[in-house]
């Protein structure tokens, strides 16, 4: 019950720093009493569960339903804070180079085999393994070895000291496959799934539905509470609302921001709203002409209008940002000065770097989520008064990832929040960064990183981070208008549903159905 | 032709297709705003004395932009029709002229290709081509092609063993001159007819492929990506839905009826009676 009552409060102080939603109806849920066992939650999405490849799924859907299949060492609580899974506690040493995790006694995968040290073991030795696709590498490349000390004990050496290693174990695609599972054919775990999570896989049908239903062996007595979960796939939005809202399922697992209010007037439905990290950035490659000059980058971060972005674009259900990957919610974060919308300014900018007529430059979009194109159009509209001859093309979203990003020159981008700082530099912006698509490559801002990662004092920390994000705003190496709430909503009777900030992680064995 | 207006099916459909006729050429003239500028404090609004038709999600006036895309979307018809009906008649005339194996080889081609619905064909034809504009109305004019070009040469077959044509023939006409000169100016309005009618689903199409996003691009007015934009917000405002997709209908249907009165006219089993 704990994790719920941070959220809630986590998500009434998003409510009142807004204050934009005041008829948020709170007291059903609260009043809701004891859990009841039983029943089957039906969550609708409108993203297809591409695959149950916990090592490295990306899927808006495929998230959840792998945070019910599998457990990780640890996992990250709704405060953004690692807190207890398959590991119940784990200690680092003074220099933060070496961490040793226990695990609980007697842990059984879903097939009724024990979850010992050696498959934690396996399981990070195949993440580190460069022949196998794992998008936790990036976070845990600093081990240097793994090694299984008793059944229940595992000990992590590295390579540099990083005190945030608790937080890199939590990472959605860092969960304890089988070590079975891992020698055998890995196709298997496109389509099969043996965890340690609170539901077991019944049937996988990637074009309709996943059905999942309880694991009675799973680690927390007691639960989960439901005896099941449908994962439904709704490809059309408005049946998907229309569904959730005549009480045909009872999670809907994203609401769009255009229905949110619609869905959250409805009688009886609990809409949520949570603050999040999740950003929507403009991609400027920075290695070739306009985008090589900061001016013309300053320029076009002039020209965006952010609050009214937050207005037309979120429908009011964000935040405006400037230009900082790091959101408020981060530890380290640093407070960001305003950038306020100066067309003038702008266009005085444009001409000091060599561009008195303006610049007319193609803006590509992908048609998935909305929001890029959304955006882009928008952006179009405000920078036209600055100078800049905005074309947006919108294209499919497999045409824009084969074809566009990483490569192309001016795009929109858009990336969940990351649970750290660490995590977020090293996602984007460092030179070696997995998803670099900027040409920034900056040594003195991979060094500031680099250094934060190897220190322990958290004051020390602290001054390295706000000196890398401070030289990110001088430099703007792309420009971060908005932050995007989550919505999500659970209809009559689905109790103590909620997502976390960094929309990885469900909870859903805290879930219940108050039903007659 | 003295009585083509009175049926009401010729009174309607001219009507229509004057004021769609008329939205072509001087709306982006009378739009009263900018279609494409913002206006963030009226999102979403009905009807009123200052935006006519209403709002859209960005605050758009939807009147401006009704009136902006007409030109694009009635061009898009009549380009795509005149584009499949130039290349359908070329290949009708021939088959109809040549016979013989020409005419059997060409015309069992056309069938198999006849066998594919147009929408199909045309979204095949696009996802080889790519999208835009361009592309669409290439490829809605490349599905329409084996339709025209069996009616062109139906048309042309029904000419072809008049005494006229034998009379040319007889005289030492060349080919060329009995094509153009006797046999198509006389072939020429059953095309006419069809061309006006196709005329219509060549915008309704063009809607479905930019609703589909593989038409026109946004921020272009088009009107079927208007409605697929507006679709999230129907909902909240549904005039931004309603608004283009009336504006389709009354397009479509201008055409449509204004061919079907056309083919009663021209028909002489009909205009005696």
């Amino acid at each position: 019950m704990t994790t719920f009552m941070i959220t809630r409060r986590g998500m009434v102080m998003g409510l009142a720093a807004t204050a934009l939603l005041p008829a948020l109806d709170m007291t059903d849920a609260l009043a809701a009493g004891t859990p009841k066992q039983g029943g089957t939650l039906k969550i609708s999405h409108s993203t297809r569960i591409a695959t149950l490849n916990v090592l490295n799924c990306s899927g808006p859907a495929e998230y959840p339903v792998v945070d019910m299949l599998y457990s990780g060492l640890t996992r990250m609580g709704p405060d953004n804070k690692p807190m207890a899974d398959l590991a119940e506690r784990w200690e680092g040493s003074e220099d933060a180079k070496t961490f040793t995790f226990y695990l609980r006694q007697g842990i059984v995968f879903h097939d009724g085999t024990p979850c010992t040290a050696d498959d934690v073991v396996a399981t990070f030795q195949a993440i580190l393994n460069p022949d196998i696709p794992a998008a936790a590498r990036s976070v845990l490349n600093m081990i240097d070895k793994i090694e299984a000390v008793d059944p229940v004990t595992v000990k992590f050496t590295l390579k540099t000291p990083f005190a945030d290693l608790p937080i890199s174990t939590a990472h959605a695609n860092a969960r304890i496959v089988s070590k079975a599972a891992l020698s055998g054919p890995r196709e298997k775990l496109d389509t099969t799934a043996n965890g340690t999570g609170p539901f077991k896989l019944e049937t996988y049908d990637s074009a309709r539905m996943v059905r999942l239903v309880k694991n009675e062996n799973y680690f927390i007595k007691g639960k989960p509470y439901l005896d099941g979960i449908d994962m439904m796939l709704f490809p059309d939005l408005a049946a998907e609302s229309a569904n959730f809202l005549s009480g045909a399922v009872d999670v809907m697992l994203v609401v769009q921001q255009a229905d949110f209010q619609r869905i959250a007037d409805a009688t009886g439905i609990t809409a949520q709203r949570i603050p999040s990290g999740r950003f929507v950035n403009i991609t400027m490659r920075q290695d070739q002409k306009p985008f090589d000059d900061v001016r013309v980058r300053k320029a076009l971060a002039m020209s965006v209008d952010r609050s009214t972005l937050v207005d037309i674009v979120l429908e009011g259900l964000g935040r405006p940002a400037y230009d900082n990957l790091v959101s408020p919610e981060f530890p380290y974060a640093i407070e960001t000065p305003e950038i306020a919308y100066d067309p003038e300014g702008a266009k005085k900018l444009l001409a000091e770097a060599g561009y008195p007529d303006g610049i007319k430059i193609k803006l590509v979009a992908s048609n998935r989520p909305a929001i890029r194109a959304q955006v882009a159009i928008a952006l179009k509209q405000m920078a036209l008064p600055a100078g800049f001859d905005i074309e947006v093309e919108t294209m499919p979203h497999d045409t824009y990832l084969a074809n566009v990003w990483m490569k192309g020159q001016f795009y929109m981008g858009y990336w969940g929040m990351q649970a750290t700082e660490d995590a977020t530099f090293n996602l984007l912006l460092t030179s070696n960064a997995s998803y670099e698509d900027t040409a920034w490559k900056n040594k003195d801002f991979d060094k500031l990183i680099a250094d934060a990662r190897a220190t322990v004092d958290p004051a020390k920390r602290k001054e390295l981070y706000a000196k890398a994000q401070q030289l990110q705003l001088d430099e703007t190496p792309y420009i971060v208008p908005i932050f995007e709430d989550i919505l999500t909503a659970s209809g009559k009777g689905a109790e103590d549903w909620t997502i976390a900030p960094l929309s990885r992680y469900y909870y859903a064995e805290n879930v219940w159905l108050n039903k007659a | 032709m003295r009585n083509f207006f009175s049926s009401p099916t010729a009174i309607m459909g001219t009507a229509l297709l004057s004021i769609v006729l008329f939205a072509a050429i001087f709306g982006p003239m009378i739009a009263p705003y900018d279609p494409q500028a913002f206006d963030p404090l009226n999102r979403l609004q009905g009807p009123s004395l200052t935006h006519l038709f209403g709002t859209d999600q960005f605050g758009r006036d939807l009147l401006s932009r009704i009136l902006t895309g007409a030109p694009s979307t009635v061009a898009f018809g009549v380009g795509a029709t005149l584009l499949g009906v130039g290349i359908g008649s070329i290949i009708g005339v021939v088959a109809g002229v040549s016979g013989g194996w020409v005419d059997s080889t060409i015309m069992r081609i056309l069938d198999g290709l006849l066998a594919v619905p147009d929408l199909l064909f045309t979204l095949l034809i696009v996802t080889i081509l790519g999208g835009g504009m361009e592309h669409a109305m290439l490829a809605v004019s490349i599905a329409f092609a084996p339709g025209m070009a069996r009616i062109a040469r139906s048309a042309v077959l029904s000419v072809r063993t008049r005494d006229y044509v034998r009379a040319a023939v007889a005289r030492g006409e060349s080919g060329v001159y009995i094509v153009t000169c006797e046999v198509l100016p006389n072939a020429l309005s059953p095309i006419v007819v069809e061309a006006t009618i196709r005329v219509s689903f060549a915008i309704m199409i063009g809607a479905t492929l930019g609703f589909l996003g593989l038409g026109a691009q946004p921020p272009s007015t088009e009107w079927g990506l208007m409605v697929a934009e507006a679709r999230q917000f129907m909902f909240r405002n549904p005039w931004c839905v309603a608004i283009p997709g009336i504006s389709i209908a009354i397009a479509a249907l201008g055409f449509n009826l204004f061919g079907d009165a056309l083919r009663d006219a021209l028909d002489p089993k009909r205009s005696h009676g």
